[in-house]
């Protein structure tokens, strides 16, 4: 029962501490501050606890009986991997808000959205029930709602509409695409759920709806659009929707349900690759010409987000490894990314980065960690993005898909020019704004997860075998 | 002891309007008051003490059937809670003295009406309770004398009186085939009779009286008419709970335990539900008026509670019954917060205003969750009401109902973003700068229906279930 309670913990406690955190807020803004800190923290160090047993032969599956739905959790390799890598970018962007937010208006709002976001994220990856899954899946849609619209202009709010509503259409069909299992197996439990379909696959029409939900949440295309949009939102919510966790949830989901719990009819293999690939290619060409800093740095989300489609799409063993480094790499360098771009935005006050140049200069600690989370994006070695990369494309031509494996490569070198051209306008060249570097936080969170992006890559041996371990799980292969 | 549902408030009402006028006006409020607060809490406590006590009893003091089920029961809560709420609203809007006792003696009257129809177990009596809540209800539109609200009152009897002549015509020809009036003789009487073209037609006749009453579309044009142009507390009054009663309930309770469902009813109930659900939600997002623009989502939302009706499975009679509930309460939270926004800043054209949540926390928070309630976004109560008629529809083979219903949710929350965009989230306008938050009595009742919302989403898993799903 230990256990159990631990995984009460890690979801409850953001969840239920962040509606406390206003009431902190009138006391005292530091208290606030480092008491949302802690919260997350007590999500990250929680999965931290809960490694070895998701490791061993037996992963740790619970169920909470009541009366009409059971709530079943699980925490295998797969949720805690996935746990961790958010909890950890989230306790880093938690982290930089304290500087960002604190010039602005809302702050208790921001900070009780933000720890109620990560709470629910946790109740995503936990939770083994499709209806709290998708309880916890909208919850998430509020708070990003709230997040979005976070500056209040006329414009910010609307964008936050419409993200809401992209995603709340594709979460309403995937409801659809659920009741059709519960329809069938006459339970919402996913174990209940994975005996049925142990010998069929999933009725087409119920993953295609299942599907939708993932895409919109994933920003994949066809539903996109609202990412870009998003941009409007403060930085730190930008890596945190974007980069880090809220894109994830799609991903996650997908590794979940088609992955790990429903086998799937064989043509999807080939389809959701190349809806990933034309999403990735066209994702990649829009970052090509955008001139908004924080546009470019989300089309390129939409880009690899497709690379993680991919590998978790593509049906095998090395694929679906690359796949989840790949959450983890790229949620640690996105984040920066995103969070760089906000100590630029924040020192010059424009996101054109055709008036911005040669910041370098005045910024070189912020440049740097911009440069190594790039890097690591790009997928040059020795960065963590390397192996993912690498690793995914094994897995695309071990499946023998050549055709669709050759598209992405495309994209991951267009990755490569967009993001050095970024660079090149934002950090090289004459000066035209001067501005100063950010605040020691905020550069010390981006330093942070620029360190860690070159550290999971040096030493990639520790999470790829624990992915590994989740992927052997997830497909029931001996250990 | 049932009987005294109906009994207390008419008593009350007498002697409130025997002499010592001066006294009663000053007493009238509180009395009014911890009426309904009574009957709430008490109608909470036996739900979560004996909700499985299913008993008709015949009480000889008046001379009609009453019983109760768990249908009367959550009426009877419902209307409990929103006229406490209603009452407590009413001290914002309707002045001390004269005023307000006659308001609070036409709110009793109709408190007695609702709980009538909450108990009446043979059709005539149901047919009178139906007509108390809405002859009160006119006068209550009205109350304000002004153009506007005449006009709405008017157009209600109006099409009131049609829906009347459509139920005691149809009253009629049942009792031609019955020779009685109770529930269960009806229902015995229809059922041996093989439905004749007079049964159909009495049944089609009853079918659309409830419609008028209800406000479903095609017989939807009173209804924004006579919201919008009631006083605050009594927009509050008729979305919460008396168009609910005579409409909504009624027809449950008819076509529940009398007619019994037959597939042309409950293809008629479908199409109908279907139609309100889409042709509100559209009309929605076109207002430009707060109150209008609810009331349109009422519309929408009744449509959803006629559709899970004919779904005719006990799991889509739970479901309507529950989104009854919810309806009550998340509509009579958001004209709580209309009512507060019209004080503060005298207008609810919604163009006019914006960014109010920052002056007005309370409401910002509750509306927002209110809206998002409607909408069917977890974990508020809205949700499992949506998710319930979903999953009823779905096994019962309605796919594209199912259909419907879920993408009408999405229609939902488009209109419900737009409000929360052009009122409240966004930023504040410099002539809305000194807007204050409205008096404490307006933020007793959101923070009161807020908490229900919530609590019941949040608790649903863990035991509320119980009560619905028997």
């Amino acid at each position: 029962m230990v256990n159990l309670n631990t995984i009460l913990t890690i979801i409850f406690v953001p969840i239920l501490g962040a509606f406390l955190l206003p009431f902190a807020g009138y006391l005292s803004v530091r208290l606030r501050n480092f008491l949302a800190l802690g919260l997350v923290a007590v999500s990250f160090l929680g999965s931290l606890s809960l490694i070895p047993q998701a490791l061993s032969q037996s992963p740790l599956s619970f169920s909470l009986h009541l009366p009409f739905i059971n709530f079943n959790f699980s925490a295998d390799a797969l949720a805690v991997f996935m746990a961790m890598v958010s909890s950890l970018t989230g306790l880093i962007i938690v982290l930089y808000s304290f500087d960002y937010i604190s010039h602005y208006q809302n702050q208790n709002e921001y900070y009780v959205m933000v720890v109620l976001f990560l709470g629910s994220m946790m109740g995503i990856i936990y939770s083994a029930n499709l209806i709290f899954l998708y309880i916890f899946w909208e919850i998430t849609a509020i708070c990003s709602w709230r997040l979005i619209g976070f500056f209040r202009a006329e414009n910010d709010v609307l964008r936050a509409d419409k993200a809401f509503l992209v995603t709340f259409l594709g979460a309403i069909i995937m409801l659809i695409g659920f009741i059709i299992i519960y329809q069938q197996t006459g339970s919402f439990d996913l174990a209940v759920c994975k005996e049925y379909f142990l010998a069929s696959s999933l009725p087409n029409i119920a993953v295609l709806l299942i599907l939708a939900g993932i895409l919109s949440k994933s920003a994949t295309l066809p539903f996109q659009t609202w990412l870009p949009d998003a941009g409007v939102a403060p930085s730190p919510v930008t890596a945190l929707l974007h980069a880090a966790v809220l894109v994830k949830i799609g991903v996650y989901v997908y590794a979940r349900l088609f992955v790990a719990t429903f086998p799937i009819a064989v043509f999807w293999h080939a389809v959701v690759p190349w809806v990933a690939a034309i999403s990735a290619i066209i994702a990649a060409a829009a970052a090509l010409i955008e001139t908004d800093f924080k546009r470019i740095v989300a089309y390129s989300t939409i880009s690899q987000i497709g690379f993680i489609f991919f590998g978790l799409s593509i049906g095998n063993e090395v694929g679906i490894v690359g796949g989840l480094l790949y959450i983890l790499m790229h949620g640690l360098a996105k984040a920066g990314l995103f969070l760089c771009a906000g100590i630029v935005e924040q020192n010059t006050h424009t996101k054109d980065i055709t008036r911005l140049g040669g910041l370098i200069r005045t910024m070189p600690v912020t440049a740097m960690a911009f440069l190594f989370c790039a890097f690591s994006v790009m997928g040059i070695p020795p960065f963590g993005g390397f192996f993912s990369k690498l690793m995914v494309f094994m897995g695309g031509v071990q499946s023998g898909q050549f055709l669709v494996s050759f598209v992405f490569l495309i994209g991951a070198f267009m990755t490569v020019i967009y993001l050095f051209r970024l660079f090149r306008m934002v950090f090289l060249g004459e000066a035209k704004i001067s501005a100063k570097e950010g605040s020691r936080t905020m550069v010390f969170s981006v330093a942070m997860l620029a360190f860690l992006s070159l550290l999971a890559g040096i030493l990639v041996m520790y999470p790829a075998r624990f992915a590994l371990a989740a992927v052997k799980q997830m497909l029931g292969l001996a250990q | 002891m049932l009987s005294f549902f109906i009994t207390t408030p008419l008593i009350v009402l007498m002697i409130l309007n025997l002499p010592f006028r001066s006294l009663m006006k000053r007493i009238v409020f509180v009395v009014g008051l911890s009426l309904a607060l009574i009957q709430a809490v008490l109608v909470a406590l036996a739900i979560f003490g004996f909700w499985d006590i299913y008993s008709i009893p015949v009480s000889p003091m008046l001379r009609f059937n009453i019983g109760v089920d768990n249908l009367s029961l959550l009426l009877l809560l419902c209307n409990g809670m929103v006229v406490f709420i209603t009452m407590l609203v009413s001290r914002s809007f309707i002045e001390e003295g004269e005023k307000r006792f006659n308001f609070t003696s036409l709110l009793l009257l109709s408190f007695a009406g609702v709980n009538g129809i909450a108990l009446a177990r043979d059709i005539f009596s149901l047919y009178v309770f139906i007509e108390v809540v809405s002859i009160s209800s006119f006068i209550l539109i009205c109350f304000n004398k002004d153009r506007d609200a005449f006009e709405g009152a008017f157009k209600y009897i109006i099409l009131s009186a049609i829906a009347t002549i459509f139920m005691l015509t149809s009253i009629a020809l049942i009792f031609l085939v019955s020779g009685d009036m109770s529930f269960e003789a009806v229902r015995a009487a229809l059922d041996n009779s093989a439905h004749t073209s007079l049964v159909l037609m009495a049944i089609g006749l009853f079918l659309c009286g409830f419609f008028i009453k209800a406000g479903v579309v095609p017989f939807h044009g009173w209804l924004a008419d006579a919201y919008t142009s009631a006083s605050a507390p009594v927009s509050v009054y008729l979305a919460g709970v008396s168009t609910k009663a005579v409409g909504v309930y009624a027809l449950i309770r008819i076509v529940v335990t009398v007619f019994g469902f037959d597939t042309p009813i409950n293809k008629v109930l479908l199409f109908a539900g279907a139609l309100s659900v889409v042709v509100g939600a559209i009309a929605t997002l076109t207002q430009t008026d707060f109150k209008r623009m609810l009331a349109y989502s009422s519309i929408s939302q009744i449509g959803y509670i006629v559709l899970a009706l004919g779904i005719a499975t006990p799991l889509g009679i739970a479901a309507a019954a529950f989104h009854f509930f919810n309806h009550a309460v998340f509509k009579s939270l958001l004209f709580v917060n209309a009512a507060t926004l019209e004080i503060a800043t005298g207008t609810r054209e919604m163009d006019k205003l914006g960014g109010l949540a920052q002056r007005m926390p309370v409401t910002g928070v509750t509306s927002a969750l209110a809206c998002l309630s409607i909408a069917g976004v977890p974990p508020l109560a809205g949700f499992w009401s949506k998710l319930l008629i979903i999953i009823a529809l779905w096994s019962s083979a309605h796919y594209n109902y199912a259909l419907i219903a879920a993408l009408a949710s999405l229609l939902t929350l488009g209109y419900m973003l737009l409000l929360q965009r052009k009122v409240f989230f966004g930023s504040v306008g410099d002539h809305l700068a000194r807007i204050k938050e409205g008096e404490w009595n307006l933020i007793i009742c959101a923070i009161i229906l807020a908490a229900v919302t919530v609590g019941v989403g949040v608790l649903f898993p863990f035991n509320l279930c119980k009560l619905i799903i028997r």
